[in-house]
């Protein structure tokens, strides 16, 4: 998309020419180093391959080109950060220690040796920020703007959380899974990020502690060197540089649980006041999809065009894929291809005939086995997550 | 949904020209709103210099919200450390409100000031006070430093061979060196002592 390429150099060169380049040195240098594997020399990597949306700590989001491609490679895989990554040598492989503690028969201290010692396993799974398109609300809501590459699809090498707090041993009444990770804020006073995941789905036998990604070490911006994947489910249970885990009656507390990230459960509109009650924790995905091709804004000679993206959905599977042209009055079915892997997502395809010059909108809806379908618009909600309204992008079609 | 209108983009140059006046117009100071600044400048100083402590302030000038989730925002912060007593709260909510507002549009543009006559960063004459000095570090220096100089993303400060010369430590903090911003459009001469007294203070 050349014009969001145009505003990454020039928003680079202007910054380093304007301030010296607090942001820039920062989010040069944080892109060269983290998106490299820990064992690494950082480097190798083109620094502006992501789009940057907040400089410190980094929150950047893949450039829709690299969504031509069914596994997003690490180091164009969006990048959410909530105080940024902790100091290397609190997640150096030889220092780092998961703690199992609360209800278990027998509290744990695992190096990664330990860990790697349980089951092998491997899972492709479509890892996604619950605020992705959070830009596209209105009125607009609190949080990174991102727009639509607050997602990725990665191959995700672990241990099963089951197989290890089978080997801790729960104990009733333990109904969540508390997540701390390594990662700390500036200034004390500020929240830590604390998670909690219902104890059903920690015991699911896909949901699992990550230490490789797409074959490499798990890259220190993505939770060096250990993070949850719980597929299906929003990024926001996957915490990064996980060191502890504790076994617990109630969900975590703080702000992170109890305030952020939270969903209403009745629609609601801007300005309603919510009852704590009625505000659900954000779990599963929603139905959604994204066209990788052609690029927003792109120009078309007329003709015949492939039009390319990816549908996704929360623990179920895409069923259908549709493609409007005329602005969403008429839809026709994109053929599904590649293969249909749980938990992934799936590649479509739409051979569109573009008629005479001019400018057009392409939609994308998907609808998944539950009978899930993209909204146009999503329900607004105060926090502005969970966007799957359907994708769209502009292009010029010209003469010949 | 307007089919056509639902893209949002940032432009680059509203973005580099606020970094740009935000620059030279910080110094943590809150003694100098009574030196005859507007409110958007002194708005504009502690966005660059209390804000920033946490998070870049790109996160903040990206929004558009009505008063009522500034004024919520803008408290989270202060109740999370942000440095800002309760007049200056109200004077950042108030900017933030009349820039950053619902219909703002995708592109805000910040007003040109007119620099300040003060020269910034210019040869250090005073002595340092180092209890000030301790502030003005944990408002632009704490977070890649560390707790008490100790070191983080930038190098160990306290007992660094670096304090005893005093020029050079100046220098380089006006200047700026690899990672390590300039800081000669933000702190004033003054300021860059104080920080140098306090930090000679710092034990191991
Ligand atoms: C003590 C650290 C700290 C300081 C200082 C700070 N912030 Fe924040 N700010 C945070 C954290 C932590 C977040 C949430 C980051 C996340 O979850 O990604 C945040 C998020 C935000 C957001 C996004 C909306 C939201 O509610 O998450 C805005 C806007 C914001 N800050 C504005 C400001 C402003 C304006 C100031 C200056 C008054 C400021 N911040 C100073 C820590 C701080
Ligand atoms: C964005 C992160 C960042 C901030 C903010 C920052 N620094 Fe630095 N600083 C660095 C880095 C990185 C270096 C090492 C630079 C190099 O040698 O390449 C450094 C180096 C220095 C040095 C030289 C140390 C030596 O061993 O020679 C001094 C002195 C210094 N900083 C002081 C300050 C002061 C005072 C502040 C606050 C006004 C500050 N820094 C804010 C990142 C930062």
């Amino acid at each position: 998309m050349t014009d969001r390429n145009g505003l990454l150099i020039s928003r680079r060169s202007l910054l380093a020419h304007a301030v010296g380049g607090l942001a820039f040195a920062l989010t040069a240098n944080r892109l060269r180093a983290a998106t490299a594997p820990l064992e690494t020399e950082p480097g190798a990597h083109e620094a502006n391959s992501l789009l940057t949306r907040v400089a410190r700590p980094l929150d950047a989001e893949t450039p829709p080109q690299a969504f031509t491609a069914w596994l997003t490679p690490n180091d164009r895989f969006f990048v959410r950060s909530h105080f940024g990554p902790p100091a290397p040598e609190l997640v150096a492989p030889a220092a780092w220690r998961l703690h199992l503690a609360g209800l278990v028969e027998r509290p744990l201290s695992l190096s990664l040796d330990d860990l790697r010692r349980f089951d092998e396993v491997t899972i492709t799974a479509v890892l996604q920020c619950s605020g992705n398109g959070r830009a596209f609300y209105r009125p607009k809501t609190p949080g990174v703007q991102w727009e639509r590459g607050a997602v990725g699809n990665a191959q995700w090498t672990g241990v099963r959380l089951r197989d290890v707090l089978d080997r801790a041993g729960v104990r009733p009444p333990a109904r969540h899974l508390q997540m701390g990770g390594a990662d700390r804020p500036a200034v004390s006073d500020t929240p830590l990020f604390l998670r909690s995941i219902p104890i059903e789905k920690a015991l699911h036998p896909d949901t699992i502690l990550a230490y490789r990604m797409n074959g490499e070490p798990l890259p220190l911006l993505h939770g060096a060197p250990v993070r949850l994947i719980a597929p299906g489910w929003m990024a926001d249970s996957c915490v990064k540089w996980l060191t502890d885990l504790t076994l617990q009656a109630e969900e975590a507390q703080g702000y992170y649980m109890q305030t952020a990230y939270r969903y209403p459960s009745r629609p609601v509109g801007p300005g309603d006041a919510i009852a704590q009650q009625d505000l659900k924790p954000v779990e599963a995905m929603v139905v959604n999809s994204l066209i990788a091709h052609p690029q927003q804004g792109a120009t078309l000679s007329r003709g015949h065009v492939m039009i390319q993206g990816l549908a996704w959905t929360g623990e179920g599977r895409i069923v259908t894929v549709e493609v409007s042209t005329d602005e969403g009055r008429t839809w026709e079915a994109a053929k599904l291809v590649g293969d249909d892997v749980p938990y992934a997502w799936r590649q479509w395809q739409f051979l569109w005939r573009t008629g005479g010059p001019g400018s057009r909108t392409i939609l994308s809806r998907a609808t998944d086995d539950r009978g899930q379908v993209q909204p146009m618009a999503s329900p607004w909600n105060p926090g502005g997550f969970l966007w799957n309204g359907v994708d769209q992008v502009q292009v010029q079609v010209r003469e010949a | 949904m307007s089919v056509t209108n639902r893209r949002h983009r940032f432009r680059p140059y509203a973005l580099s020209l606020a970094l740009l006046c935000a620059a030279f117009y910080t110094t943590g100071r809150a003694e100098e709103q009574t030196t005859g600044q507007s409110a958007d400048q002194q708005a504009q100083r502690l966005l660059a210099s209390r804000c920033s402590v946490c998070h870049s302030t790109d996160l903040v000038q990206q929004q558009r919200l009505p008063r009522d989730r500034w004024e919520a925002t803008v408290s989270k912060m202060v109740h999370w450390g942000a440095q800002l007593d309760k007049e200056e709260e109200a004077l950042l909510t108030a900017y933030l409100a009349n820039y950053f507002h619902p219909e703002a549009g995708p592109v805000v543009e910040w007003p040109t000031i007119p620099l300040s006559g003060e020269e910034p960063g210019s040869a250090l004459k005073q002595a340092g006070i180092a209890t000030r000095g301790a502030t003005i570090y944990q408002q632009n220096c704490l977070p890649c430093h560390g707790e008490a100089g100790k070191g983080g993303m930038g190098p160990k400060l306290s007992r660094n061979p670096i304090l005893t010369q005093a020029d050079r430590f100046r220098e380089t903090v006006v200047k700026g060196r690899g990672a390590m911003p300039p800081w000669g459009s933000v702190l004033q001469a003054q300021e860059i002592a104080d920080l140098h007294a306090w930090l000679s203070t710092l034990p191991e």
